[in-house]
């Protein structure tokens, strides 16, 4: 039918074979449909309504088209001209759910600035790496955590379920800067006290009152610390700090070894009220497993690899990105960018890490010793520094990154092109901050993401894209098929 | 007369038959004569009687029919003259000498054969006394007569009879019909002919017929009367009476009272003849005016020409020679008939005639006249053709070579500013909490924090990239913290503050306790040095007597402040010298005392010093101070000059006069001594100049650039000289980011390109940006606004 319109508006328009396939089985042509001729003049919608007329679906899905892995964004005539193919042979065509917006779902108002954000639920890596434990779902829990130095555990409903103690009982006694789960139970928290903490998360029969209660600290690192990254089945942590070191610790109390003691605060020379109040509980202490020094600026993040978690990735304002042995703490291997690297994510699935930098785009970067160039793609998009990433629970390719410019937003490693610098990709959506669009200035930019800024984004495949900011929220968004799933 | 004519002519004939032993000369001259062309021989023999013809023929065997009558100029005369040309011709080929016969000149001037070289014309007076022309009389070449044709002629023309060989008849009478070869007798008949010459016999052939010439009884009969000087006629009478047709009796009334007859008055048929003679000669080209050059030399002699372009010749093709322009050719506006969307109408007219002649687009208003006969002369012709004139050699023509120059390479060849990436380009984070202007602003050695001072009295710190808050000290409730600067070194950290007039070195709650302790370890151990070592006091200079380190009170110990020093003037500024343990600032008010304005302090020895008891010269009180980044040179920069103090030798050893007439700050290039050898230094002025100062040139600055509309206030090098770059801040609200790179080699200078300008900062009261600073490691760049935000750039 659309072919038919088609020639009706350009009726010396040339034709093309088109072999109309999809992975996924709900969406499926019938097999005796062969390949049908085309205009090459038809865009994407065009070819999504061909395929739901083909479909005869009542209610019409939005497709996206996939040519030799890249979404089509232009007609087919000038993809066509652009990759030089000709029109005389089949063009196999695969088609996929187009993506859903990210919608917000909710956000969860704090007192100051959240820095950083997590989420307990089934699919969040550590309920499944607690293999004992099994998760209901419906009791999915968001971690944040806060400038104003504490931990809070949310539900869905928007309500504290827990929240740290305070400085003056055994809290961070500065902002917190990186939180994470480390079990359903265990909470690991960075702060620029230059501690990390690990806290028992206890909850009541009903859910809807918990504990937060310090169980380790663990003192090393000589200036705030950036980041934090858990591995729950080895129960080991890293984290990268401002003072050009990267952290491996444990989480076991036993396996720690001592902290050392001109880093604790009772060694303090100024004898500030404040900081006597702080003995008044008592946490064990403890020191890293490792300092792994190399980098020449503060590190501002790192993190295990995806699938081993022997390796440990570091990135740092020096503009390097150093691959870790961790078990001898021996530096593998720099790739030294152009700019300063603010996060980090691996993306086990394409051997990419995928780093912001200040220079406010992302570079995706190959860490294995035999790839030759440094940077594999650049996704370009965002205003301000990127400093957080991470990976898209649904599929390989997704990606999200949240930055000072006060947007998250949505990548799609397919979804790029070749121009002079390289692969280039462009971002498939751009969530803005809730707050701004309360506020009535959805549409006004804020210079340098002033009040916006998101310093932290995590993505779950049951709660969604989840992100903290300098408007003092957790936002929600919807996270799931807003990417083409595509899952073989 | 003209019987006469003829008779001479005929006495002649029998000269050439019948004397054949002439002369030799004469028979050389005749032969000569015979042989001539036809044509020439035309105007040379003459006679067109009838009577003559055959006479003629029998002279010359091929001479033509046609000749001419002869006027006026006998037969012997004409021979003579004849033979004279002959002579003439032969002495001209033997020598140059002049014709001897002179006295005949005369004569020849009456030749009718036409002469190029001689005029062809007499001049006599006129009634008038003007000149006038007599032409000789021409004869026209009647070629109206024909002579009759004899009735048996031969009628193949000027064919030789040779082509009839071949065939029994010679040719076609009149009729067509042949005219039959005569029968030729056989050799014997032949000699008798020869032998029996009959009567009239003249052993030549008629060439008409072919036949032998014979003459007719009738002709031997006139022939011998010609001889016999007899009348030629046989018929004639010489003595018949006489008939008077007009009596010779002159009648005294007249016959007849007839009026004149109306002959008298048409044009006459004889003069009709001899116009006829005059046009056919023009015709044939024999009348030629003719006018004497002499005549016309001698009247240029008297004539000065000014003729401008007569020595002028093809001039070779020369790039400097050139040729004046061509008038363009004219259009239809200056037709005499143009088309009517060119005729002006009134008004425009009316504006042509007012204007001056000056300011008229075009010199002249087209007009419209119906046909060419109808336009009047044109009044301005001769003064245009003048001004043409004056035009083409009073102009002078000069080829300018235009320049045909591409204005982009005329831009010094700077690179890109893409090129020189990475440098500040946009807004990353605002720092937004002082309570009125933010007046001064530093980020700590290791990059991680920035401290802050403003108006309201408060020193904070903020985390770079956040824009997160972390400590705040209020140091005054009234006065304004006028600048902060950590001390350099990543061993402590101390910041040091001015505000009102003390300077508080304080140790932000921010570093590890280890770094906490060093620092206050730093700043402490100079307790105990001053207290062992009190300053002696001087009580000559008891004006100038060095303050004493205090401790702050105890709300300011709290937050971090750990010593005061009061200096009872304000500190406007504020530089550590690198390795930490000195700072200079300098009190820039107008009624600081010369001795107290600048000040070194010790931390270590907690000793202040004032190492200038006189005011710098020239240039009002001191504005700031920097130590040398690895000399132990001391920059300090007055109103409008900057001097390097040598602090070991104690000696002025550099005085850069940038020009400026108020220096606001200044830097030093954080590598280029080391690098190059010789200093860089940038000075911001109030009078909106940025001055590089390359050291080892001159004391006059290296660059000038004023990029800005008001007041800069801040200039600052990168730190560590990793980036090549240096921004200044200004009261216009905006940034200016450039390259600034220093080469190694001692030849290349620096190279200066601007790079960018970063908006943002909100103009409050007149005030822009008052302090910039870049992180020690990135390119990037924090300033402290007049409205009381900082922004971060990168």
């Amino acid at each position: 039918m659309s072919d038919d319109q088609g020639s009706a508006a350009e009726p010396v328009q040339r034709q093309v074979r088109v072999q109309l396939t999809s992975k996924q089985e709900d969406i499926a042509l019938p097999e005796s449909t062969g390949p049908i001729l085309v205009p090459t003049g038809l865009r994407r919608y065009a070819l999504s309504t061909l395929v739901n007329n083909l479909l005869s679906s009542e209610k019409p899905i939005p497709f996206e088209f996939l040519i030799n892995g890249t979404f089509l964004r232009t007609s087919i005539d000038e993809y066509l001209s652009a990759n030089g193919i000709s029109s005389e042979t089949t063009l196999e065509i695969e088609y996929v759910r187009a993506l859903i917006p990210p919608l917000h779902i909710a956000s969860f108002q704090h007192d100051d600035w959240v820095s950083a954000t997590d989420v307990l639920s089934a699919t969040a890596p550590a309920a499944t790496w607690a293999s004992g434990a099994t998760f209901s779902k419906g009791q999915e829990r968001i971690l944040s955590g806060s400038y104003d130095g504490f931990l809070r555990v949310w539900n869905m409903s928007s309500e504290t379920i827990a929240t740290s103690p305070a400085a003056t009982e055994g809290g961070h006694t500065a902002s917190i800067k990186a939180a994470k789960f480390v079990s359903p139970n265990q909470i690991a928290s960075a702060s620029l006290d230059r501690t990390v903490r690990l806290w028992k998360y206890t909850e009541e029969a009903g859910g809807f009152s918990g504990k937060i209660a310090p169980q380790l600290e663990l003192y090393g690192h000589k200036s705030g610390i950036e980041s934090l990254a858990v591995h729950a089945p080895s129960n080991r942590l890293l984290t990268g700090s401002s003072d050009h070191n990267v952290g491996f610790w444990s989480t076991k109390k036993a396996d720690a070894p001592a902290a050392p003691e001109n880093l604790l605060p009772s060694n303090a020379a100024r004898n500030s009220k404040r900081r006597k109040l702080n003995s008044s509980v008592s946490t064990a202490q403890r020191g890293p497993l490792a300092l792994l020094s190399a980098h020449t600026a503060p590190v501002s993040a790192a993190i295990f690899d995806a699938r081993d978690s022997t390796v440990g990735y570091s990135a740092s304002w020096d503009h390097s990105l150093r691959t870790w042995d961790l078990v001898t703490a021996s530096l593998v291997d720099t790739r030294t960018t152009a700019h300063s690297l603010l996060s980090l994510e691996h993306l086990p699935d394409h051997n990419l890490l995928a780093a912001g930098t200040s220079a406010r785009h992302i570079t995706m970067i190959d860490p294995r010793a035999s790839a030759t160039t440094v940077a594999a793609m650049t996704l370009r998009g965002h205003t301000n520094a990127v400093v957080s990433l991470a990976r898209d629970p649904h599929s390989s390719h997704g990606l999200i990154s949240g930055s000072h410019d006060g947007t998250v937003r949505l990548w799609d490693l397919r979804s790029t092109k070749t121009d002079k610098e390289g692969i280039v990709g462009e971002s498939v959506y751009s969530i803005p901050r809730k707050s701004l669009e309360e506020e009535g200035k959805a549409d006004s930019k804020r210079v340098g993401g002033e009040g916006v800024k998101v310093f932290s984004v995590c993505w779950d495949e049951t709660v969604g894209i989840v992100s903290a900011g300098e408007d003092k929220r957790i936002q929600i968004n919807r996270g799931e098929g807003v990417l083409s799933s595509a899952k073989e | 007369m003209l019987i006469d004519k003829k008779r001479s002519r005929l006495e002649e004939v029998p000269q050439v038959i019948c004397t054949p032993t002439m002369d030799a000369r004469k028979a050389s001259k005749k032969r000569k004569a015979v042989t001539r062309d036809v044509e020439e021989e035309a105007g040379v023999f003459s006679g067109d009687e009838l009577s003559a013809e055959n006479l003629d023929g029998a002279l010359s065997d091929n001479a033509n029919d046609l000749s001419e009558s002869e006027d006026d100029d006998s037969e012997i005369e004409l021979i003579d003259d004849f033979s004279d040309e002959d002579d003439e011709e032969e002495e001209e080929l033997d020598s140059d000498e002049i014709p001897s016969d002179v006295d005949e000149e005369p004569k020849k001037s009456a030749v009718k054969e036409w002469n190029p070289e001689e005029p062809n014309v007499r001049i006599v007076k006129d009634a008038n006394g003007n000149e006038r022309y007599l032409y000789d009389e021409i004869n026209p070449d009647d070629n109206s007569d024909y002579s009759d044709v004899e009735e048996n002629a031969n009628t193949i023309g000027d064919i030789p009879l040779t082509f009839y060989d071949q065939y029994p008849h010679i040719g076609y009478d009149i009729n067509g019909k042949k005219i039959m070869r005569p029968a030729k007798g056989e050799a014997l008949d032949a000699l008798l002919d020869s032998i029996e010459i009959p009567k009239g016999w003249t052993g030549l052939t008629d060439p008409a017929t072919g036949k032998p010439l014979n003459l007719t009884q009738e002709e031997l009969e006139l022939l011998k009367k010609v001889q016999m000087n007899e009348i030629p006629g046989e018929g004639y009478d010489q003595y018949e009476p006489l008939v008077e047709y007009f009596t010779s009796h002159q009648e005294i009334m007249p016959l007849s009272a007839a009026p004149e007859p109306k002959r008298r008055f048409v044009p006459s048929k004889h003069e009709q003849k001899r116009v006829m003679k005059l046009v056919k000669a023009i015709r044939d080209g024999r009348i030629q005016p003719w006018k004497a050059p002499e005549e016309r030399e001698e009247v240029d002699e008297n004539l000065i020409n000014f003729d401008l372009w007569a020595d002028e010749q093809e001039r070779p093709d020369h790039i400097m020679h050139v040729p004046a322009p061509k008038l363009p050719p004219p259009g239809y506006e200056e037709s005499y008939h143009p088309p009517p969307e060119y005729i002006p109408d009134s008004k425009e007219r009316k504006a042509w005639e007012q204007a001056d002649p000056e300011d008229r687009e075009k010199e002249y208003l087209p007009n419209d006249f119906g046909s060419l006969r109808k336009v009047p002369g044109y009044e301005n012709f001769v003064q245009e053709k003048f001004e043409r004139c004056l035009d083409l050699y009073l102009a002078p023509r000069v080829r300018r070579s235009k320049l045909n120059i591409d204005p982009e390479s005329l831009l010094p060849k700077l690179p890109s500013p893409e090129e020189l990436k990475p440098f500040p380009t946009t807004c990353a984070t605002v720092f937004r909490g002082h309570k009125g202007r933010v007046r001064s602003l530093n980020v700590d050695p290791t990059g991680i924090w920035l401290a802050t001072g403003g108006d309201d009295g408060t020193v904070r710190v903020w985390e770079i990239l956040t824009g997160r808050q972390l400590w705040s000290a209020k140091l005054s409730d009234e006065d304004a913290v006028n600048v902060v600067r950590w001390r350099p070194g990543k061993d402590a950290v101390v910041l040091a503050a001015a505000c009102g007039d003390d300077i508080f070195l304080s140790v932000p709650p921010i570093a590890d306790p280890e770094i906490e302790k060093a620092s206050l370890e730093v700043i402490d151990a100079g307790w105990g040095y001053a207290a062992s070592n009190p300053t002696p006091h001087n009580p000559e200079e008891k004006k100038a007597a060095p303050p004493t380190w205090i401790r702050p009170s105890s709300t300011l110990a709290d937050v971090g402040v750990c010593a005061v020093i009061p200096l009872r003037y304000v500190p406007k500024s504020i530089s550590w010298h690198r390795r930490g343990d000195y700072f200079v600032s300098v009190c820039s008010g107008a009624s600081t005392p010369a001795s107290v304005a600048i000040s070194i302090h010790t931390v270590s020895k907690h000793l202040t010093q004032f190492p200038f008891r006189r005011r710098l010269k020239g240039g009002g009180p001191p504005q700031t101070a920097h130590f040398h980044p690895s000399k132990p040179i001391l920059f300090v920069a007055n109103q409008r000059s900057v001097r390097g103090y040598d602090l070991s030798r104690q000696l002025l050893v550099k005085i850069l006069q940038p020009g400026a007439r108020w220096i606001s700050s200044f830097d030093i290039h954080p590598t280029s001594s080391s690098a190059s050898g010789g200093d860089n230094i940038i000075i911001g002025s109030y009078d909106r100049r940025l001055l590089w100062h390359d050291l080892d040139l001159s004391p006059r600055p290296y660059k000038t650039l004023r990029y800005h509309r008001k007041a800069i206030r801040a200039v600052k090098f990168h730190p560590g000289g990793r980036y090549p770059l240096f921004a200044d801040a200004s009261d216009d609200g905006s940034l200016q980011i450039f390259h600034g790179s220093v080469t190694g080699d001692m030849l290349s200078n620096a190279t200066i390109v601007p790079l960018k300008v970063l908006k943002g900062h909100k103009v409050t009261a007149e005030l822009g940006i008052l302090d910039i600073d870049w992180h020690p490691r990135e390119a990037w760049l924090v300033s402290a606004g007049a409205d009381g935000t900082c922004r971060l750039w990168m």
